[in-house]
């Protein structure tokens, strides 16, 4: 089944616009551009290092946490929220 | 303004102007043991005016202004005008400091470092820092705690504490009179009696301590102690800053250095002795 | 992690990550201090947008729009009180909107500026009691 949003490439913003400090089991993201804080926890510090500078397309991500983690609930559904999450608050560029 | 008063408190110079003499004589009686602002050039401008010129005389009324000011506040009444220039003395400092990320906090120093108290109000920080400034702990404020983001230091801001309702008379059992400003009944927070910081406060006012210890205390339960996780502190402590959105990456700076750097337990206490038995028992295990 | 092992795929070391539910949320956003106010602080207001730009739109993120413009919201016609914009930004709704509307006016009252009109009523809503 074709995926109209199959190829959309979702990144991290650029470095210098994110400050990451990790506490506990959040981590805390000052985001430059807006001047605003958020506290992030699991699956989000590791969705954002592996999409990376370089992005890649939600099945590409999937299949990349699949293999750096045991996905306990691997839903379509479930990697779409945090996704649209990220974008939404300026954590993740889409191209 | 017919009647000015300055005072320098911590790093902070205030000058109040007031239409009436009598909040004006108030301040000069309670602070007189301070100094006055650097150079003479005050940090923030308070004034206590009139809205109407007959409301000087007719029902007097105070309307709390300066370089920042609520829109629309309510005024209080000429009787209340010592509570009137406290308040508008924290309304500049929350809504126009800059430099110091500011708490919500009571804060007192012990051997150069800082114990920090934060939480809601009513949560009883201003009576712990009055009754542990009088066993053996340094007053550096009951409102506000300044965070210097480039050292991670707390300056003293010691201003009148404001003690209110049941906590008035234990603190005020403790206190020689001359140390307790006038008796305020039907204010918006009830009743409410300044209390002079001691000498030794005033003395150490320009010290700045490190931070060793938080504590979210809340009165009205069985003694416990808890620890609280960093990312809990952080959180807490942004709903306890006035400012920490306006300082931008200094703010996130400061307050994640402060969060990792510092341990910090929840202390639930019935009473005030056993508020200052957890105090120091959590000081001591630090 | 122990240096000294090789790093291999698909070993029993890939630890457990569970990526939540569709409705769950794994980002809390850091909003202003909403400490208690006298009652006389949550009597004033703030204009969506500030009477110089008014009639302009707001577009969901909080940004003023020309009128008109597609996707943007028009100005609500009136000023929110101090006390309705504190429910708003702690997850309720601004009175007489929807909820698309009630975001893009919260979102544009927490982008207020110094010197903008409003900005003092809502930076009066983030101050401590006492």
């Amino acid at each position: 089944m074709n995926d109209s949003r199959g190829d959309i490439v979702y990144r991290m913003a650029r470095p210098e616009t994110l400050k990451i400090v990790h506490l506990d089991s959040f981590t805390a993201v000052f985001h430059r551009a807006s001047g605003i804080t958020h506290l992030v926890t699991s699956p989000v510090p590791e969705i954002l290092a592996a999409l990376g500078e370089a992005g890649m397309t939600r099945a590409d991500l999937m299949a990349r946490l699949s293999v750096d983690y045991v996905l306990g609930d691997a839903e379509e559904g479930s990697l779409d929220a945090r996704l649209e999450e990220l974008v939404a608050t300026g954590l993740v560029a889409v191209a | 303004m017919r009647h000015v008063f300055q005072v320098r408190i911590g790093p902070i110079g205030f000058r109040i102007g007031s239409d009436w003499r009598a909040p004006i004589a108030q301040l000069e009686t309670l602070y007189a043991a301070y100094p006055k602002p650097e150079d003479g050039v005050p940090d923030f401008t308070v004034r206590l005016f009139a809205a109407r010129p007959w409301r000087r005389v007719v029902r007097p009324a105070v309307m709390i202004g300066g370089d920042y000011i609520l829109p629309e506040a309510a005024p209080l009444p000429l009787a209340q005008g010592l509570l009137a220039a406290e308040m508008g003395m924290n309304l500049q400092m929350a809504l126009g400091q800059r430099h110091f990320l500011l708490l919500h906090a009571a804060v007192v120093e012990r051997d150069g470092k800082a114990l920090v108290l934060t939480g809601v109000s009513g949560a009883g920080k201003s009576t712990l820092a009055a009754l542990l400034s009088l066993r053996g702990w340094r007053l550096m404020g009951d409102e506000f705690a300044l965070l210097d983001p480039a050292t991670g230091l707390l300056h003293a801001f010691p201003r009148l504490v404001s003690l209110k309702n049941a906590s008035v008379a234990t603190v005020a059992a403790e206190v020689p009179a001359d140390r307790l400003g006038p008796m305020l009944e039907g204010t918006p927070k009830g009743t409410i009696r300044h209390l002079v910081p001691d000498a030794a406060a005033l003395a150490a006012m320009d010290a700045p301590a490190r931070p060793a210890l938080i504590l979210f205390p809340s009165f009205g339960y069985d003694s416990a102690t808890r620890d609280v996780a960093q990312s809990e502190v952080f959180v807490r402590l942004t709903q306890a800053s006035t400012n920490y959105v306006a300082m931008g990456e200094r703010g996130f700076d400061a307050l994640t250095a402060l969060v990792q750097g510092v341990p910090a337990r929840a202390i639930d206490y019935p009473d005030t002795d056993s508020a200052i038995a957890l105090v120091e028992a959590a000081w001591a295990a630090r | 992690m122990n240096d000294d092992t090789p790093e291999l795929p698909n070993t029993t070391r890939r630890r457990a990550l569970m990526l939540g539910a569709v409705g769950a949320a794994a980002v809390v956003s850091i909003r202003p201090a909403l400490a208690s106010t006298a009652a006389s602080i949550s009597t004033c207001e703030i204009p969506v947008p500030d009477s110089g730009r008014a009639g302009s739109y707001i577009a969901a993120d909080g940004t003023v729009v020309p009128a008109g413009t597609r996707g943007a919201f028009a100005p609500p016609g009136r000023p929110f009180k101090g006390e309705e914009v504190k429910t708003a930004l702690a997850g309720g709704q601004l009175p007489g909107t929807n909820y698309e509307q009630s975001r893009a006016y919260t979102n544009y009252i927490r982008r207020l500026q110094s010197g903008t009109s409003g900005f003092t009523c809502f930076a009066s809503l983030q101050m401590p009691r006492g």
